[in-house]
């Protein structure tokens, strides 16, 4: 499953408290990793590039431009506002500021906007880039007390890459860190073994 | 041995991810000032065409959804539940689907039924004019036409809790 710790702490950032955890995914069968702390939670569970493609094939994407997401390392997110009690405060994010960690290289995380500049050059149909378009965690979001988003989220990482991440996120004005490091992409291999939902 | 304080943290996360879920931490967003709604005509898989506007006068759940969306499909359910409730109490539910054609939208009322209408937005314009980011994304609207409140996320909407909220808007 790879290492997993703790977090990233900068100057003039708040330290999150750093519960991170590693798994497998009961419905799927596939690995996730968690972080919880600082208002925030982030689930990131494993998808297979055959779940991916055959999910973007069936909503109008051609075989080449499901192949390049399917082979984009991708996980299904779920990034939600845990802050307990009356006096919970909203927390916001923006995908656009998380961080991958690999080979000793410092990387963005490829979001929405990028893909969809992508499947425009490509020329794929409007329904699919709709599809793709909701698809896909959102890319900055406020979430209240107990609001939740859902969606998927591509490293740009090819099959089996291990790579640490980097999240930040902001509460009552107040910016957090936190790392999850020991991340792996999921192998291109059959399907067929795992039963998770598209 | 290693593998020990893994599995504790792991599960220590995950039960504490299932308590904040389960703990009826389950909120609406109240909306500053109540801005007007966007209005929309959108047609149901039957075919007929459903105004916000008409819904005038009571309050409306607007719920926006896709087939694909997992915690839309976990949410469905309570929404019928809530429905079955709410509906001799003046208070209307619209579940718009964005993106999906009425087929997709038929053969998924096979294994979730439901008794509101279910709207088409196929080409996503009115989920746009709403500043939805994510699905599934609910409003209440009042009696006035205005946005009330805002979940981001499924919910279990035969909460009397949350539905008590909404009832609210009535009187």
């Amino acid at each position: 499953m790879g290492t997993v710790l703790g977090l990233v702490v900068l100057t003039g950032v708040r330290a999150a408290p750093q519960p991170v955890a590693s798994g497998t995914d009961p419905a799927s069968g596939l690995p996730y990793w968690a972080y919880q702390g600082g208002g925030i939670s982030v689930q990131l569970v494993q998808r297979l590039p055959d779940q991916t493609r055959a999910f973007f094939m069936a909503r109008g994407f051609d075989r080449d431009a499901a192949e390049a997401i399917a082979l984009g390392c991708v996980f299904q997110t779920i990034v939600r506002n845990i802050d307990p009690g009356p006096e919970a405060q909203a927390i916001e994010y923006d995908v656009a500021r998380w961080r991958v960690h690999v080979t000793g290289r410092t990387r963005p995380v490829k979001i929405k906007s990028q893909w969809d500049r992508e499947w425009t050059a490509r020329g794929l149909s409007e329904a699919a880039r709709i599809a793709f378009r909701w698809s896909l965690l959102p890319t900055r979001q406020r979430l209240e007390p107990s609001d939740y988003n859902w969606g998927m989220s591509s490293f740009d990482l090819p099959p089996g890459q291990v790579f640490d991440l980097e999240l930040v996120w902001s509460r009552e004005g107040q910016q957090y860190r936190g790392a999850i490091e020991g991340m792996r992409c999921a192998p291109d291999v059959p399907a067929a073994t795992h039963n998770q939902e598209e | 041995m290693r593998l020990i304080p893994g599995v504790w943290l792991a599960c220590g996360v995950l039960a504490a991810l299932a308590m904040a879920h389960a703990a009826g931490e389950q909120r609406l967003t109240a909306i500053p000032d109540r801005p007007e709604a966007p209005d929309f005509a959108l047609k149901d898989i039957d075919g007929k065409t459903h105004r916000l506007s008409d819904y005038r006068g009571r309050p409306v759940i607007v719920n926006f959804w896709a087939t694909w969306c997992p915690p839309c499909r976990k949410e469905m359910p309570s929404m019928q539940r809530a429905w079955e409730t709410i509906e001799q109490q003046g208070i209307a539910m619209l579940a718009v689907n964005v993106g999906e054609d009425e087929d997709t939208i038929f053969a998924f009322t096979a294994n979730y039924p439901v008794e509101f209408p279910l709207l088409m937005d196929m080409d996503s314009k009115i989920v746009q004019q709403w500043s939805v980011r994510g699905l599934p994304t609910t409003f209440v609207v009042d009696p006035r036409g205005r946005l009330a409140y805002r979940a981001i996320g499924g919910r279990a909407w035969d909460d009397p809790r949350l539905l008590d909220q909404v009832r609210a808007l009535a009187r």
